[in-house]
């Protein structure tokens, strides 16, 4: 494929400093992220699937710049985010947003809904202020299915799906290309995220979004996502179109992954705890493969030596029962 | 046969502006020793309260207005204070989402566990801590003998986990009441928990009350299940009947949001709205103003449960005979 993705990830690496002592000395590192490649199409949506502690978040608040990488590239339609100045960042900023995932935390209480929604017009001079801006703000609360007298109340008088709703209107104000949603549906009822996914899927077809959708939730990576990554200790261990990814899983902990999911059909009763023991502390990965203490196919070779993402039938897995033989 | 355990009539109130507030409404429901009832609703349904009012926890200023609660034949609400103490733990255990919260930072997880088994049997401190040792091994706690001196900050959320899980059956309960156990798990530890307690269940034959929003654990665990919506329970079925064959409207609008059943790029089906606060508990059915089937008689008249067959009934006009004829 020629055309340039609009966001690549090469190479990221976000670490966190450990410091102690008296001189707060830094000790070690936190490798939250450690080497992650990304490619997100135009009007695409990519999953980005892991359990907690697996650098997930990190990868997206470090594309976002919220977190400084160390190393990598951020390309967003081929410039690199990290080597711009902060005046050269700002129109850039305005076309990637972010979805959090508790709308109550990220919206600020005491101001009205008007206004919280205003504060992006505002910062990247859309719209004349007054009228103007009020229309668009209605506007945008239409868009998200809410009441646009909604705008003169403050958030914490909304429930939680509609404080949501109000938290992807902001994203949506500033007229943005890439959402980042960092699990904005996995603190919702099903009957009400049925809702913010209807809704995520049609902005993405009436305004040519592309998502990158941060989550552990399997089940609503299948239904939305075109291509998903699997993130494990600080690294991607498969990629590949979601079809794939869910009917033939590569990787031993993709696998573990889809097994370990209750399903609702009373004919299937099986979750299986296929992945054994807990994820081990980022501070101190494991040698070898990160994965090999709760590998079920682990082999000799599996702590010595760290496997690359090997190519395999649409995408890669970072696993050596995928490389050659 | 006497049932482990045995609700009926159930309601608690809240004091509200306008008087007291009833949040749970005539619940019953019994549970056979070695049965699993599952306790299935969103947030506001009612569900954590049912279960906190079975272990007469319910917080102040609520209350327990009418109902029976009564464990293998004998009726808890009549109960003093202290008598009540020593069901609780004895008889009646009960395991929250939150482990964190129900553990002391300040004591080690064995003397907690200890400290419980004292509290309800004359045994020495050392036959307790012998215990605590097996215990901990039964519910697969690696190294158990040297977790005993950990503190609960040193450990996982899984392993914290198995330890709430240890304490609730150290004085072999009759009934274990889970709310949402595995909730704030990632997925491959809530398979691992999930296995465990059905192994302790088919060792120990406890009747569980499983109370959980995830139609999924309801099918690896469940026996049975009981629906709620608004305080009331609203249908109850076999797991398999329920899952492959829903007959409350709210339920099968439940099973068809899960994104998990729908086809990628098919819109999910929505409940619209969002679950009403008690105080907006609308009259007749409280499903009313979401359901897509409400008749006049829906508004103005509450629907009894009525049975639709052995073992199985439901709370909903349109499922009368006398309904659309």
């Amino acid at each position: 494929m020629s055309e340039v993705p609009l966001l690549r990830v090469d190479g990221l690496r976000t670490w966190f400093p450990i410091k102690r002592g008296l001189l707060r000395r830094t000790v070690g590192h936190v490798r939250a992220v450690d080497g992650v490649d990304l490619t997100i199409r135009e009007g695409q949506t990519l999953a980005l699937v892991g359990e907690s502690g697996c650098g997930k978040t990190t990868v997206g608040r470090s594309i976002l710049r919220l977190e400084e990488a160390r190393e990598g590239r951020i390309l967003y339609r081929g410039t690199d985010l990290r080597t711009l100045e902060p005046k050269a960042m700002r129109p850039l900023r305005q076309k990637l947003q972010i979805v959090f995932q508790d709308p109550m935390a990220s919206l600020n209480p005491r101001l009205r809904v008007h206004d919280i929604l205003a504060e992006g017009l505002r910062s990247f001079g859309i719209g004349s202020p007054g009228s103007e801006r009020t229309d668009r703000i209605a506007a945008l609360l239409r868009r998200v299915q809410l009441d646009p007298a909604a705008m003169w109340r403050y958030a914490h008088e909304f429930s939680g799906g509609q404080r949501q709703r109000i938290g992807i209107a902001r994203a949506l104000a500033v007229d943005p290309e890439l959402v980042i949603c960092d699990e904005s549906v996995s603190a919702l009822d099903v009957s009400i995220q049925a809702q913010i996914l209807n809704l995520l899927g049609d902005l993405q077809q009436e305004m040519g979004l592309a998502y990158l959708f941060i989550t552990h939730d399997l089940s609503v990576v299948r239904y939305l996502a075109d291509e998903v990554a699997v993130m494990y200790l600080g690294q991607i261990v498969e990629n590949g179109p979601t079809a794939r990814i869910f009917s033939d899983p590569a990787h031993p902990y993709t696998r573990g992954l889809l097994e370990a999911v209750p399903s609702v059909d009373p004919d299937r009763r099986r979750a299986r705890a296929a992945v054994l023991g807990d994820v081990p502390s980022p501070a101190d990965p494991p040698p070898g493969c990160r994965f090999h203490t709760r590998c079920p196919e682990r082999m000799p070779r599996c702590d010595q030596e760290a496997p690359p993402l090997f190519e395999v039938e649409r995408g890669e897995s970072r696993c050596f029962l995928s490389g050659p033989r | 046969m006497t049932a482990a355990i045995e609700v009926e009539g159930l309601s608690v109130s809240f004091p509200g502006p306008d008087g007291r507030q009833r949040v749970l409404e005539d619940v019953g429901f019994r549970i056979a020793a070695g049965e699993v009832l599952a306790l299935v609703g969103e947030s506001g349904s009612g569900k954590s309260i049912t279960a906190l009012a079975c272990m007469r926890l319910v917080p102040k200023p609520g209350r327990i207005d009418t109902g029976r609660v009564a464990l293998e034949g004998r009726e808890l609400l009549p109960l003093s204070v202290p008598e009540m103490r020593s069901v609780r733990g004895a008889g009646l255990s009960m395991i929250f989402q939150e482990p964190m919260t129900s553990l002391s930072p300040v004591v080690t997880v064995g003397d907690q566990v200890a400290e419980a088994i004292l509290l309800h049997e004359s045994v020495s401190k050392r036959a307790a801590r012998e215990r605590v040792v097996a215990l901990f091994e039964s519910v697969g706690i690696p190294d158990a003998a040297a977790r005993t001196n950990a503190y609960p900050h040193q450990l996982s959320g899984g392993l914290k986990q198995r330890v709430m899980i240890a304490m609730a059956l150290s004085t072999r309960p009759r009934v274990l009441i889970a709310d949402e156990p595995t909730t704030a798990l990632d997925v491959t530890i809530q398979a691992q928990i999930l296995e465990l307690m059905r192994d302790l269940q088919r060792e120990t034959g406890t009747a569980i009350l499983l109370i959980t929003h995830d139609l999924g654990i309801v099918n690896e665990l469940a026996d049975r299940v009981a629906v709620m919506y608004a305080g009331k329970i609203v249908e109850r079925a076999p797991r398999r009947a329920l899952l492959s064959d829903p007959r409350h409207p709210y339920t099968q609008g439940l099973l068809r949001s899960i994104p998990a059943l729908a086809r990628p790029g098919e819109r999910l089906e929505e409940i619209p709205g969002v679950v009403p606060a008690p105080d907006d508990w609308p009259a007749g059915c409280r499903f009313s103003t979401r359901c897509a089937i409400a008749f006049d008689r829906c508004r103005a008249e509450v629907p009894a449960e009525r049975a639709l067959g052995p073992d199985r009934s439901s709370a909903c006009f349109a499922l009368e005979p006398e309904a659309g004829s």
